[in-house]
């Protein structure tokens, strides 16, 4: 069963979190919300997350904290910042209501084209550059969603509390990677290639990222055709198994 | 130089698995769990088997050092065996009662093992390390068990973990984990969970995967069966993997104690698909009174096979076989290494040797070694113990060793 929670650390960093990547992948999303000066939005979730997404030429970037954000939007619970996102609560700024227009008129948008990419209609996935700017937010979301499970889910918890220490790369051959981190059962993940993996899960194509996002096809057929490359330190990648299959718990 | 085999007709074959099998093959002796990595240096299925060797669907031939995961303790296709099978075959196999066979068996375990005063009979070893908790609650009418951090029990519900698919909070919730070797660790949980332990599971050493395999430290058991005498707590061995390869009395025998409890399977008759549970008398009357069954588990043919294996392992004192070619094997092993700027660790004991080169900390040297291996005809497996069988002759250690080192050979070329 999912945990309030722990949906909304996934909802914060995994979901909003991929306005990065939607914003660097897709020009359409940077002129969405372009400024003439920065902007940035501040989700303060009482008992949960707190982080700031900054808007600077159209590129977002989300750091942990509300400290310095032009716009903060509270929410008492992680169940009302979690309707945020499922479209059911409408936030109320506690600072910032001259920017309410970005909010409106921009962010609102933005957040409508992430929709699109990330429960894409079966047609717009047929189009080639949607399809891989699509398959790549979601690597994104699912990279980002695993540090929030580990730390967050108590049975993600469990499969942390397994894992031994050192960075897992997970990617997709010629496209996305992240690095996966763990210390001290602690999960991080760093949007970026890994430079010295212990363990490697690699996807061979967006095509089969894709597959396997979409419930198509099996990890374990995948592995046993080479599709997904593993080596390195396995007990680390089981372990990641484990919690992946959680977070498609989360993101169903 | 040895020729790099190719698998073609594996490939194919597992292609055609994939459309009407659950990812092609499931388990252990899939590409998968069973860690081939990469996985285009391993076939897929096996042709034929014999003695030490295994042939897959191109032809290529192995010398095994996984015996099946553990059943070939004799040699693929022993005649003995199959002898006793063959001649069992012609008169029952699988009735309505069951064969005096069974009985027979029970009495050849009776006489071998030093801890069995009785004998049950099942399929798998999963259902031999099941049955024993189910008899240790309602024996003690306790209900939680003692494991061992990094054991495996098998597939059953109560023996997996919580992070498992499929896997309810509820199947785990009794069971507590100890360190192996880990005494004060045991007393603490033991007097934590006071007249609620039914009982402790355990293999005789830690033959875990991924790590290094531990023995038992010095007065281990001796401690631990103390505690479990002391608090009324069932002493489970899990002897599935080691049974018969340490010690025909059983691997508490080995290690100096006795079990209130052992489990058998993998080496109990050389293929032929039974296990058995044996314990002490003490325990007799609960288990008599338990429903548990199957349909398969009185068929008389493997219960021959098994007389046939357990008399010829006395006959040829296969322990005794089995640590010397261990040895022999794991020092030329560790020796190619050595001459080729290399660290292999050998763990375990050495009819159950596990290897680990300890050049990097991700292990993908040991993999990328493993890989070269396989491709020149030695099976050996990544992350898993292995297994010696009786009919190994010394010149498969030699060839062994002359693969072992034209694969160090060829991973020193890449690095």
């Amino acid at each position: 069963m999912e945990d309030q929670a722990t949906l909304a650390y996934l909802n914060m960093f995994a979901v909003l979190g991929s306005l990065e990547n939607l914003t660097d992948l897709l020009p359409r999303a940077r002129e969405q919300v372009r400024t003439p000066k920065p902007v940035s939005v501040g989700f303060a979730v009482k008992d949960g997350p707190q982080a700031t997404i900054t808007f600077d030429d159209g590129h977002a970037r989300l750091t942990e904290g509300v400290d310095n954000c032009d716009v903060k939007l509270p929410f008492a619970s992680p169940e009302k910042f979690n309707g945020l996102i499922d479209g059911t609560v409408t936030p109320v700024p506690s600072k910032g209501f001259t920017k309410i227009n970005f909010l409106l008129k921009q962010f609102t948008p933005l957040t409508e084209t992430l929709e699109k990419y990330l429960r894409p209609d079966p047609k717009d996935l047929e189009n080639r550059d949607f399809f891989e700017v699509s398959t790549k937010v979601m690597f994104y979301v699912i990279a980002a969603a695993l540090s929030q499970v580990a730390n967050h889910d108590e049975v993600g918890r469990f499969s942390a509390a397994h894992t031994l220490d050192g960075d897992i790369a997970f990617g997709i051959k010629d496209g996305p990677q992240a690095t996966i981190r763990v210390n001290a059962h602690h999960f991080q993940t760093i949007k970026e290639p890994c430079k010295e993996p212990r363990a490697v899960m690699e996807f061979e194509s967006l095509d089969l990222a894709r597959e396997l996002f979409d419930g198509k096809v099996v990890a374990l057929a995948s592995i046993g055709t080479g599709q997904i490359a593993m080596r390195g330190m396995i007990s680390m990648l089981d372990n990641l198994n484990r919690i992946l299959d959680r977070v498609a718990l989360y993101l169903a | 130089m040895t020729e790099i085999y190719k698998y073609p007709k594996s490939i194919d074959g597992f292609d055609r698995a994939l459309k009407v099998i659950p990812g092609g093959i499931y388990g252990h002796q899939g590409p998968a769990e069973g860690c081939y990595i990469p996985s285009d240096a391993y076939p897929r299925f096996s042709s034929k088997a014999q003695g030490s060797y295994f042939w897959d669907l191109d032809d290529n031939k192995y010398i095994d050092y996984m015996c099946a995961y553990g059943p070939n303790v004799l040699g693929y296709g022993d005649p003995d065996v199959n002898a006793a099978a063959m001649e069992q075959l012609k008169i029952e196999d699988c009735a309505t009662i069951p064969s005096y066979k069974m009985v027979e068996f029970a009495e050849v375990l009776v006489d071998t093992v030093a801890s069995a005063d009785w004998a049950f009979f099942c399929k798998n070893g999963g259902d031999t390390t099941t049955l024993a908790i189910m008899t240790a609650r309602a024996h003690t009418h306790k209900k939680k068990i003692i494991f061992v951090n990094g054991y495996y029990h098998g597939v059953n519900m109560w023996t997996q973990k919580l992070d498992y698919p499929g896997v309810l909070p509820e199947d785990v919730a009794n069971n507590l984990y100890v360190d192996w070797n880990d005494i004060p660790a045991l007393e603490k949980l033991i007097e934590e969970n006071e007249g609620e332990i039914a009982a402790f599971i355990s293999t005789p050493y830690m033959h875990g995967n991924f790590v290094d395999n531990e023995l038992p430290a010095s007065g281990y058991w001796q401690k631990v069966r103390e505690l479990c005498t002391k608090h009324g707590i069932v002493l489970i061995v899990d002897d599935v993997r080691a049974g018969f390869r340490l010690d025909l009395a059983g691997s508490d025998h080995y290690y100096g104690f006795k079990a209130d409890l052992i489990c058998f399977c993998k080496a109990l008759a050389n293929g032929w698909n039974v296990s058995a549970l044996c314990g002490q008398d003490f325990i007799k009357p609960t288990i008599s009174g338990l429903t548990y069954t199957g349909s398969y588990w009185m068929s008389a043919v493997p219960f021959a096979a098994g007389i046939a294996c357990i008399n010829k392992l006395k006959a040829v004192d296969a322990p005794r076989d089995f640590a010397r070619k261990g040895l022999d094997l794991t020092n030329k092993l560790k020796q190619a290494a050595n001459e080729n700027g290399f660290h292999l660790v050998v763990s375990g004991e050495p009819a159950l040797f596990y290897l680990r080169l300890a050049d990097d900390d991700s292990l993908m040297i040991h993999q990328a070694w493993v890989a070269e291996c396989v491709k020149r005809g030695v099976w050996i497996t990544n992350h898993h113990n292995h297994f010696i069988n009786y009919s190994l002759s010394d010149e498969d250690i030699n060839r062994t060793a002359e693969i072992a080192d034209e694969a160090f050979k060829a991973l020193a070329k890449r690095m």
